[in-house]
């Protein structure tokens, strides 16, 4: 007999990816042969590679978490429902580096590899992680001209009141790194956007192989392996980057994720944040990231931007502020369009002047394989629950290290 | 000395923040701290950070600093922290917007200070905000050195962040006859910008008497200005065996990510090749050619 696992309820290899939140699966037999019977018992488990990610299942939403379970599989090829997920603190370090099987008494009859693709800390990735990851953001920027020139054009002078300077500063680049993680996921599907914890010493951050090496004037250098020396955004290659700090310690100065998180149990208070520790990242260097109009020109502004939606995560997990119908998960005072709960975002909502920018680059949030919200026109309401705590439906495919589900 | 506390008087604005839950007392006690010329400049710098929200509460905390940045007389720590605290403030741009006319109008005071570090980071500031003013005194300082605000590879680099047609022309001098290597380095790397450099790229990158940071500045260009051109020479580099093992790992990472993958997985020479540097004595020639065979299921 054989069976077939759907992980995310696709049989697409590209939903095979999962986070700490519970993924709906689907078995159901493809090739009775051999089986008599009307309903066969199948015990579904997982192996893992050395180092690799470990995964839970359950059969239904309210089961507790196991490592195997037994389902009643009828024989017709009607499929069967369960759940699966990332066990916390046991992320993936490579592609696929789990498997869930689904055994008839000890043969395996059918099984499907898995990744539980986890937003790590960038400073702890494998030399494998981060090579993957500088490939695929050279990729993403193929001469300047690939699809990072939109995520760049996203993020300047023009467009910063849709981002900033409000209570949508964290939502929006949420979804800002939703969209270009899923890019990036695009061309490897390995990828999870990692962080720059910047309270904390990063020296494997910066270095030539990784996110590279500045000189006293800023200029950024590479190793020739590193596929970012071929970085070119504005029709100018390279990046300039000058660390005011010593780039094997943390950057003085910066409020500390405990301080952060301890800033208020609202969110009004919360989001002061955009001050210190954010604004106060951005300027501990010179250079484009320093600047509003230039700073998604240095690639490291996306792990920065990590690490402030982590922050946001972690402060969501610890005072429950997933639902935006609670008030402290927001604000409820009067802000710009683009700003409310029921707003939707620019650039992915396509509207053009008047009060938003004069273009959208760049069109609909991606779409993912594994999750289907918050869709291709997201309001501010849907960045809040973002691995599904309050609604399933709500997951949208990523999760941090450090934040549990 | 001792910390003076103040009695800081709040505004309607401050008073609906504190409401809301936002710590603007916090920030306009240390934005109270890192003004006043009583503390010491640690104590003044360290208040800086937590300053930054009350930087654009009203046009009163963004006047204060900008005079605190403009004055000479102020401890250049403080007047470094205070620009710090300024431009963070600056990512919370609808609030910023307000001032910055004021901001910008202050930048351009400063960019002539005494002070070479601050003038250095106000210049960038003011590049990066493509401020015509900031570039002309950049240009006459690189065509008359005597005016230079900050030395000619700095220039160069602030450049870069608008570059045009006179730049070039001062750029394509700077890499026949440069000041010092620095300035070269930066004239290639904004000549990348400009596509009828492509010759230029070209000549350094073949060339084998050029440093191998040059010739890797070229490729980059080349990828940028004429990738086709790149590809090209990066396959005769590879199939060079007396090449410099940096320029011929950046080759093959050229090739690896940027190649048209139909032109390379029919390349049998090449292919040949890159399987023979795949036990190459250098780490990176190795690692980039295991690479580019992994790629192409060799």
């Amino acid at each position: 007999m054989v069976v077939e696992i759907q992980i995310n309820n696709s049989s697409s290899a590209g939903a095979r990816y999962l986070t700490w939140a519970p993924s709906p699966c689907r078995i159901r037999v493809t090739n009775p042969a051999g089986v008599p019977a009307p309903i066969v018992n199948l015990r579904i488990s997982s192996t893992s590679a050395a180092g690799g990610g470990r995964v839970m299942v359950r059969e239904r939403p309210t089961d507790a978490w196991a490592n195997t379970i037994l389902l009643h599989v009828p024989t017709n090829g009607t499929s069967v429902r369960f759940f699966t997920a990332g066990r916390f603190g046991s992320p993936s370090r490579n592609d696929r580096d789990v498997t869930i099987e689904a055994r008839r008494g000890n043969t395996v009859v059918g099984s499907v590899r898995v990744m539980v693709r986890i937003r790590k800390n960038a400073n702890a990735l494998t030399s494998g992680e981060r090579d993957r990851l500088v490939a695929a953001f050279a990729q993403l920027n193929n001469q300047g001209m690939g699809r990072f020139a939109d995520f760049r054009d996203m993020h300047t002078a023009v467009s910063s009141s849709q981002a900033h300077g409000a209570k949508g500063f964290l939502p929006w680049h949420r979804a800002y790194l939703l969209d270009l993680e899923r890019e990036l996921q695009n061309i490897d599907a390995s990828i999870a956007l990692p962080y720059w914890r910047f309270d904390q010493p990063s020296p494997n951050i910066f270095t030539s192989q990784f996110f590279g090496v500045s000189d006293a004037m800023g200029t950024v250098s590479f190793s020739p392996t590193n596929p970012l020396q071929f970085w070119v955004t504005d029709g100018v290659p390279g990046i300039n980057r000058r660390p005011f700090f010593n780039t094997a310690n943390a950057p003085p100065g910066l409020r500390t994720e405990a301080q952060t998180i301890a800033l208020g149990a609202v969110y009004p208070a919360f989001r002061t944040m955009e001050g210190n520790p954010h604004g106060s990242a951005h300027v501990s260097f010179g250079g484009v990231i320093s600047s509003v109009p230039t700073a998604a020109r240095d690639p490291l502004f996306f792990l920065l931007h990590c690490n402030v939606d982590r922050l946001w995560a972690k402060w969501q997990l610890q005072n429950g502020r997933f639902n935006p119908a609670v008030a402290a998960s927001y604000d409820a005072a009067a802000a710009p369009i683009g700003h409310n709960l029921p707003d939707t975002m620019w650039p992915w909502n396509g509207v053009t002047g008047g009060t938003r920018p004069p273009t959208a680059p760049g069109g609909a949030m991606a779409s993912s394989p594994c999750a289907t919200a918050p869709g291709g026109q997201p309001q501010v309401q849907q960045m809040l629950d973002y691995h599904g705590s309050l609604n399933a439906a709500s997951r949208m495919g990523f999760d941090y290290d450090d934040v549990a589900f | 000395m001792a910390k003076k506390r103040r009695v800081v008087k709040r505004s309607k604005s401050a008073k609906r923040k504190a409401r809301a839950g936002v710590p603007t007392q916090s920030a306009r006690a240390a934005l109270a701290v890192a003004t006043s010329p009583r503390n010491t400049v640690k104590e003044r710098v360290a208040a800086m950070s937590a300053a930054t929200l009350a930087v654009c509460d009203d046009d009163q905390g963004l006047q204060t600093m900008l005079n605190l940045l403009r004055d000479r007389d102020e401890p250049i720590k403080v007047r470094l922290a205070a620009l710090a605290s300024i431009q963070a403030a600056s990512f919370s741009v609808v609030a910023f917007e307000s001032c910055r006319s004021d901001y910008i109008a202050t930048l351009r005071a400063v960019m002539t200070d005494p002070d070479p570090e601050l003038r250095q980071r106000v210049l960038g500031l003011l590049a990066r905000e493509k401020d015509a003013a900031a570039g002309k005194r950049l240009i006459d300082g690189l065509e008359n050195p005597a005016k230079a605000l900050v030395p000619p590879e700095k220039a160069l680099q602030l450049l870069g962040y608008d570059p045009h047609a006179d730049v070039y022309k001062i750029a394509r001098r700077m890499v026949e006859k440069p000041p010092n290597e620095a300035a070269r380095r930066e004239a290639l790397r904004l000549l990348a910008a400009d596509a009828n450099s492509k010759g230029v790229f070209e000549k350094i990158l073949r060339d084998k008497t050029e440093a191998p940071e040059y010739r890797r500045i070229s490729a980059s260009a080349l990828h940028a200005i004429a990738p086709d051109a790149l590809q090209k020479l990066a396959r005769e580099i590879v199939l060079d065996s007396s090449e410099s093992e940096d320029v011929q790992a950046t080759s093959l990472t050229a090739i690896s990510q940027f190649g048209d993958e139909a032109k390379v997985s029919g390349d049998e020479a090449l292919l040949k090749r890159v399987t023979r540097l795949k036990t190459a004595p250098s780490a990176k020639v190795k690692q980039t050619a295991k690479r580019l065979l992994t790629k192409y299921g060799r």
